[in-house]
């Protein structure tokens, strides 16, 4: 067979295979349940985001921190919801954040605890433990400590989170911040703030 | 040894186009984005174009097709590594992974620098020595239909 035909049958082959593989292994659709006491703004708002985040990871903390005020200027054009994706294996702090958040969730304290968990990330993180300051911000936001407790002990708050990141997985995601901005996957602050560009010109 | 060397080479370039097209480009692009050399535009474009370079470069190599022209192929894409990992050291950029292998493999910058510098030299040996490196290859093939 002639070398040129031969490589453009290669070519063919393989990018047949990568396209084929992708095609089977990209989720058709972002299907993601709303927790409603882990989300904020308007349903019905014309740009829905869901970030999948590790309390601990610097980059989060900054993303939630920019889409804060992002949401501060357009609370009624925003809907924002977050769902767990603890770095256990980079971040040793990231499973713990991630059930007192869960716990605070369940008592409608998340974005409170949030609010004080994510400045002080720098500091609670270089802690061996970092639970006497989270048992802390708990009571600061009115966390009912008992249920608070009873939560972290049982295995549903970490069933959860790890099902979250089941999810995260399935929908192709490795890193952190990931957000799905009307099921448009995008992963970092920086892509999250040129995709809000398309949105809101001029913001 | 030669043949052997074509196909780490290959299989180099093969495995890390994998993991960058096998996953959503999103990941890749934000492996770009932390070099901080490129504009918006070009990060994105970079990030889905990129791996199918490595993903022919690689195949044609391991296979040793158009093996001289591969393996320049080759050579430039360590130079491009070289360069930009060498760049990112120098400005201590905060890179945790070099990133190169898609999600598969993590590599430090340090280790991956090496790696890279001696594979750059390894693909100029092997393209001084043409006729060694041909063994089991189509080209060889090819060229005694």
């Amino acid at each position: 067979m002639n070398k040129f035909i031969s490589t453009l049958l290669i070519l063919f082959v393989l990018g047949g295979l990568v396209v084929g593989a992708k095609f089977f292994l990209t989720p058709k659709n972002v299907g993601i349940n709303v927790q409603e006491e882990r989300a904020k703004g308007n349903p019905n708002a014309k740009v829905k985001i869901v970030e999948f985040v590790d309390f601990q990871c610097p980059a989060c903390a900054y993303g939630i921190t920019y889409l804060k005020k992002f949401f501060d200027q357009h609370p009624n054009d925003l809907y924002i919801q977050v769902k767990y994706f603890p770095l256990t294996n980079m971040h040793r702090h990231a499973m713990i954040s991630a059930l007192y958040s869960e716990c605070a969730a369940r008592q409608g304290k998340f974005w409170a605890l949030d609010d004080l968990m994510i400045p002080q990330q720098s500091q609670w993180e270089q802690l061996i433990s970092p639970e006497p300051v989270f048992q802390s911000m708990a009571t600061q936001v009115g966390i009912n400590v008992d249920q608070l407790n009873t939560c972290l002990a049982s295995d549903d708050a970490r069933k959860v989170i790890n099902d979250e990141k089941s999810l995260g997985q399935s929908l192709g995601i490795a890193s952190t911040p990931t957000y799905f901005i009307n099921n448009k996957m995008v992963v970092g602050t920086k892509s999250l703030q040129d995709e809000l560009k398309t949105y809101f010109p001029g913001s | 040894m030669y043949v052997i060397l074509r196909i780490i080479i290959g299989s180099i370039f093969l495995v890390s186009s994998l993991g960058k097209l096998l996953s959503p480009y999103q990941n890749f692009l934000y492996v770009i984005q932390a070099y901080q050399l490129l504009p918006s535009r070009g990060e994105v474009l970079t990030a889905q174009v990129f791996p199918w370079i490595e993903l022919i470069v690689g195949v044609f190599v391991l296979l040793g097709l158009w093996t001289p022209w591969a393996l320049r192929g080759a050579l430039v894409l360590f130079g491009v590594f070289v360069v930009v990992v060498g760049q990112a050291l120098i400005r201590a950029l905060p890179l945790e992974s070099c990133g190169c292998f898609g999600e598969w493999i993590h590599l430090k910058p340090q280790v991956v620098i090496i790696m890279d510098s001696l594979s750059l030299l390894l693909t100029f040996v092997m393209l001084r020595n043409l006729s060694s490196v041909k063994k089991f290859s189509l080209d060889l093939l090819f060229d005694h239909v």
